[in-house]
C-alpha cells in the first residue's frame, strides 16, 4: 500500500472549513428563503449565521488562493492541459466511462493522483470552474446582497440586485446538488472512507500495482 | 292758575286784534282767525320742545292760491267759537302728518296720481304735501314752475329721502345732496345738463332691474361729455372705464376732480383709485377685483413696502396697460412679482407638483397668491396648527390622518420641534411623494435615526449604517411606523436616468389616447393588472424606452403615512417584510405631470415571476420577492443530487457479481 501526500495542511483546513460552511450556508439560505415554511431557526438568526459564515468563507477562500498562488501549484493542479486538448478530452471521456461503467465491472481508476496531478480531468475542470468562477461569483453576489447600498457599484455592474440574486440563488441550487454528489464521490475510494480519511490526514492510500 | 293766565292772554289778544290791520281780500272767517294769528310773536312749544310759530302773514296768505278760502276749509274743525283749548302737539312732523290729509279734501288723490312720479310719492306717503308745497303761502304751481330754476325744481323733491325699490329688492336712494353738487366739479351745472331726458314737464320713470344696471346706465350720462376719445388720452384710466363704472370712483353727484395729486405718498396715490371696487377684465371675459384694502397691506408682512417695490412697472407717472389672456395667465405671471425678492422660493416652487399642476390647468393648485394672498401676505406663523391649516384646506384627508399621529400630539404639547406639513413636504418644492424622498425629511428632525436603527438593523460581522440606508431607500418610514395597510409599489421609471415615465409618455410610446391607457394596460378590464398584463405592458414599453419598475414598500393609502405611531408601536421584525407570506398589496404607479401618480392594483404574483428579474431590476426583498421557479429548481437539484448516488449505488450493487467474478479471474 503506497501513501501519497495529496492534501497539505492549509488545503485540509480550507477544505473542512469550506465543507462545514457550505452546508450551513445552504441551510441558512434555505431558512431565509423559506421563512414562512421552515422552522430551523428564526429569520434573524439565519441571517446572522449566513452573514458571519459568508465572511468566514470569504477569508477561507483566500487561504486556498494564497496557498496555491504562493506554492505555485495552482497552475499544475487546477489548469487542464489546454495545450493538449485532444488528450485531455480523451482522458475526460475515459474518466467518465470509469464512473459510469468501469467502476461497475471492476476496472481500475484510470487516474492515479500525485501531488502534482491531484485531480482527474473531470475533477480538474469542475474544481477550476468552482474555485475560480463559481465561488468568487457567489462571494461577490453575496456581498451585494449583504449590503446592497455599500456594494451598489458592483450591483449596477452586474445589472441590478435581481440579477445578483438570480446568480446567488442559482449557485445555491448548484452547490446544494453538488455537495451531495461530491460527498458520494468521496466514498468511491478503494474503501468508502479512504478519500475522507485522506482529507483529514493528508495521505491518500493507493494500492501498489503488482 | 295756568288756565286763568291762558284765558287772560286769549282775551287780551282778542282786544289787541282789533287794533291790527286786517286784509280786506281775505274771508270773514280768515279775518277772525288772523285777529290772533296775525300776531307775530304768537307761538307755542311742542311736547318735543320745538318752537312752533302760530303767526300767519295775512298779506302773504292773501297772495297765495288759497288766499280767498276760509281757514276752516283746511282746518275744518276749528272756528272762533270752537277753538281748541291749548292743544297738545307732539312735534312739527306729527302735526304735519295729522294735518296733510286735509289737503286731499280739495285735491283728490286721483288727480294727484296723474304725474307718475308725483303719484309714486303720494302713494308712498313718506313725504307730506306741506313738505314740498309749503302751508299757508302756497303759490301757483304753474307760476312756480316757470319761475323756478331747473335745479331748484328737481331738488324740490330730491332733497328728501325718497327712494325706489328695484326688482332685485335693492333700495335705491334718490336723495340728492345739493351741497355736495355745489362743491363738486359739476357745481355750476343744472340737473338737466346730465339728466337731459328730464325737464319740468317730463320725468321719465326708469325700470332698472338692479343697482348694477342702474349704475351702468347712469355711466352713459358721463360719456356724453367725457367721450372715449378724450378718455383714451389716459390709457390706464381708459382701461379702467371698461371694467369699472365712472360712479364707482367719482361718485354720483359729488363728482371729484379726476386728477389725483402726484404729491401724495406713493401708496396713497395708488390707493386713491385702488381702494375702490374696481376690477380688471381679461381677454376671455373673466374679471379680477383690483381693489386693495389699505388695512390688508398695513397688517401684512409687506407693510413697509411701497406699491412700486412689487409692481415695478408702475409709478405715479406710469400705468402700463397689461392684456392677460385669462385669470390663469395673470396668476402664472404674478409670481414674477414675488420673484423680485423671493427668487429662491419661486425657483423651488417651479420644481413642485403644485407648479406642474397649475401649468396643466388645475386651477385649484396653489400658486404664490393662493397660499400667501395678494396683499394680505402674512407673517410666518409660530402657531404650528395654524400653519398646517393652509395645506389642510385642500388636503383635508391628510390633515385628518395627521390628527391621529404622534406628531400632532407633539404640536398639542407645544413641542418646539414638532413638525408641520412643510417640515416634511417642504413649503415650496413640494414633490410627488414617490419622488420626494420623504425619509430624508424624517431624518432632518430624527437626526440619530440611522444610528438608532443601526443598533438592530445590520448584518454581521460589520455594523454599517449603509445597511440602514438600504432599508430607508426601499421602504418608507411610515411602512414601519404606522399600523396602516402596506403595499409594494412599482413605479415606472427610465432606469438609466432614474426618472419616472409619465402617463403622457406611456400613452405616446404605446400610441394610445391617454384616456384609454388604463384599459390598454388592464386589457381584461377586471380592475387588476395580472402578471401577464404587466409583463406585456413592460415588453411594449421596453420597445420604446429603457423602462423598468422601481420598487418600494409604503403604506397603501398615502394619507395613512401621516398617522405616525409612538416609537414603541413600530415594526422591528425583519420577517414582517422579508416573508413570502407578507400581507402586502401590489400597486403599479405611473407618474402624472402635475398630479398624483396614476395607480393600478397589481397581482403580487408578478413579484415572484421570472419576468421580474429584467423588469424590476433594483428591488428585492428576499422571500417577499423571491422568484418561485428557482424554488422548483432547488428541489429538483436536491432530488437530482440524491438520485445520482442512489442510482450509482444501485448499479454498483447490481454489478457486484461481475466485479467478484472478475477479481476471481473467471
Amino acid at each position: 500500500m503506497k501513501k501519497v501526500y495529496l492534501h497539505p495542511l492549509p488545503v485540509r483546513i480550507w477544505h473542512w472549513i469550506n465543507a462545514i460552511g457550505f452546508i450551513i450556508l445552504i441551510l441558512t439560505g434555505a431558512q431565509i428563503r423559506f421563512v414562512d415554511s421552515m422552522g430551523l431557526m428564526s429569520f434573524e438568526t439565519a441571517v446572522d449565521i449566513h452573514s458571519w459564515l459568508g465572511f468566514i468563507l470569504l477569508a477561507n477562500y483566500f487561504i486556498w488562493l494564497l496557498y496555491y498562488l504562493l506554492s505555485g501549484k495552482l497552475f499544475k493542479i487546477y489548469i487542464p492541459p489546454f495545450w493538449k486538448p485532444i488528450e485531455f478530452i480523451k482522458n475526460s471521456i475515459r474518466q467518465a466511462k470509469y464512473y459510469g461503467y468501469g467502476i461497475m465491472i471492476g476496472d481500475k481508476n484510470p487516474h492515479h493522483p500525485t501531488p502534482e496531478s491531484k485531480f482527474n480531468p473531470m475533477q480538474q475542470i469542475s474544481y477550476l470552474m468552482i474555485m475560480v468562477l463559481l465561488i468568487p461569483l457567489q462571494i461577490l453576489t453575496g456581498l451585494i446582497l449583504w449590503d446592497p447600498h455599500l456594494f451598489s457599484p458592483l450591483g449596477s455592474l452586474i445589472g441590478g440586485i435581481q440579477i445578483a440574486t438570480l446568480v446567488h440563488t442559482g449557485l445555491w441550487i448548484f452547490f446544494s446538488a453538488f455537495i451531495i454528489v461530491h460527498f458520494y464521490l468521496a466514498t468511491l475510494g478503494h474503501t468508502p472512507m479512504a478519500h475522507i480519511k485522506a482529507m483529514f490526514t493528508g495521505y491518500e492510500e493507493e494500492h501498489e500495482e503488482h | 292758575m295756568r288756565a286763568i293766565v291762558i284765558g287772560g292772554l286769549v282775551i287780551m289778544c282778542f282786544f289787541i286784534s282789533y287794533l291790527l290791520p286786517i286784509k280786506d281780500a281775505v274771508s270773514q272767517d280768515a279775518k277772525s282767525c288772523l285777529r290772533c294769528h296775525g300776531i307775530k310773536t304768537l307761538q307755542k312749544k311742542s311736547e318735543s320742545g320745538e318752537s312752533i310759530s302760530l303767526f300767519i302773514d295775512g298779506t302773504k296768505f292773501e297772495k297765495s292760491v288759497h288766499g280767498a278760502l276760509d281757514c276752516s276749509s283746511c282746518h275744518p274743525n276749528i272756528t272762533l267759537k270752537n277753538h281748541p283749548k291749548p292743544r297738545k302737539i307732539g312735534s312739527k312732523n306729527d302735526y304735519i302728518k295729522e294735518f296733510s290729509p286735509n289737503c286731499l279734501n280739495c285735491h283728490p288723490k286721483d288727480a294727484l296720481m296723474k304725474p307718475a312720479v308725483h303719484g309714486t310719492i303720494v302713494k308712498k306717503g313718506d313725504i307730506y304735501c306741506s313738505q314740498c308745497h309749503g302751508n299757508h303761502y302756497i303759490g301757483s304751481m304753474k307760476e312756480w314752475k316757470n319761475k323756478v330754476s331747473f335745479s331748484e325744481y328737481c331738488m324740490s323733491c330730491h332733497q328728501f329721502d325718497i327712494s325706489k325699490t328695484l326688482p332685485s329688492k335693492e333700495k335705491k336712494n334718490l336723495r340728492v345732496n345739493e351741497q355736495e353738487i355745489k362743491k363738486s366739479v359739476h357745481g355750476k351745472f343744472q340737473c338737466l345738463v346730465c339728466h337731459d331726458d328730464f325737464s319740468k314737464v317730463k320725468h321719465p320713470v326708469y325700470n332698472f332691474k338692479d343697482k348694477k344696471q342702474y349704475t351702468n346706465e347712469m355711466n352713459k350720462i358721463c360719456t356724453k361729455c367725457h367721450t372715449d376719445k378724450e378718455l383714451q388720452k389716459n390709457p390706464a384710466h381708459y382701461a379702467l372705464t371698461k371694467t369699472a363704472s365712472c360712479i364707482e370712483c367719482h361718485g354720483y353727484h359729488g363728482v371729484k376732480a379726476a386728477k389725483v395729486a402726484k404729491s401724495l405718498p406713493e401708496n396713497q396715490y395708488c390707493l386713491s383709485c385702488h381702494s375702490r371696487a374696481i376690477s380688471m377684465k381679461f381677454k376671455n371675459g373673466e374679471t379680477l377685483s383690483v381693489q386693495v384694502r389699505e388695512s390688508d397691506i398695513l397688517n401684512s408682512a409687506h407693510k413697509k413696502l411701497k406699491c412700486t417695490e412689487c409692481h415695478k412697472e408702475f409709478s405715479p407717472t406710469q400705468h402700463p396697460i397689461r392684456n392677460f389672456e385669462s385669470l390663469a395667465d395673470y396668476r402664472a405671471k404674478s409670481k414674477d412679482i414675488c420673484n423680485n425678492c423671493h427668487q429662491d422660493a419661486v425657483k423651488k416652487y417651479e420644481l413642485s407638483i403644485h407648479s406642474a399642476a397649475l401649468k396643466k390647468g388645475n386651477q385649484q393648485s396653489p400658486d404664490c397668491l393662493k397660499c400667501h394672498d395678494y396683499h394680505k401676505v402674512a407673517f410666518i406663523s409660530k402657531d404650528k396648527m395654524a400653519s398646517s391649516e393652509l395645506c389642510i384646506k385642500c388636503h383635508s384627508d391628510s390633515g385628518k390622518a395627521f390628527k391621529e399621529s404622534v406628531h400632532q400630539m407633539a404640536i398639542k404639547q407645544g413641542k418646539q420641534n414638532a413638525p408641520t406639513c412643510s417640515s416634511c413636504h417642504n413649503s415650496h418644492d413640494v414633490l410627488p411623494t414617490n419622488l420626494a424622498k420623504l425619509g430624508d425629511s424624517c431624518i432632518k428632525c430624527h437626526k440619530d435615526a440611522k444610528i438608532s436603527h443601526n443598533k438592530w438593523l445590520w448584518n454581521p460581522p460589520v455594523r454599517l449604517t449603509s445597511f440602514v440606508d438600504v432599508h430607508f431607500n426601499s421602504a418608507s418610514c411610515a411602512s414601519c411606523h404606522t399600523k396602516a395597510e402596506k403595499a409594494v409599489f412599482l413605479t415606472l421609471m427610465e432606469r438609466s436616468k432614474n426618472k419616472p415615465i409619465t402617463d403622457e409618455a406611456v400613452a405616446k410610446a404605446l400610441n394610445v389616447d391617454i384616456k384609454t391607457l388604463k384599459s390598454k394596460i388592464d386589457s381584461n378590464g377586471d380592475g387588476k393588472i395580472q402578471e401577464q398584463e404587466l409583463w406585456k405592458f413592460m415588453a411594449a414599453m421596453k420597445e420604446k424606452s429603457k423602462a423598468n419598475l422601481s420598487g418600494r414598500i409604503d403604506v397603501l393609502n398615502p394619507n395613512d403615512a401621516h398617522k405616525i405611531e409612538p416609537k414603541g408601536n413600530s415594526i422591528k421584525d425583519c420577517s414582517y417584510c422579508h416573508n413570502p407570506g407578507a400581507p402586502f398589496k401590489g400597486q403599479l404607479e405611473i407618474n402624472k405631470e402635475g398630479a398624483k401618480p396614476v395607480k393600478f392594483v397589481i397581482d403580487n404574483k408578478s413579484l415572484n415571476s421570472a419576468y421580474a428579474i429584467p423588469n424590476i431590476k433594483d428591488f428585492y426583498v428576499l422571500g417577499l420577492t423571491k422568484i418561485k421557479v428557482l424554488d422548483i429548481l432547488f428541489f429538483l437539484a436536491l432530488a437530482g443530487g440524491i438520485a445520482v448516488p442512489i442510482i450509482h449505488i444501485t448499479l454498483r450493487i447490481l454489478t457486484a457479481p461481475i466485479r467478484r467474478k472478475r477479481r476471481e479471474g473467471k
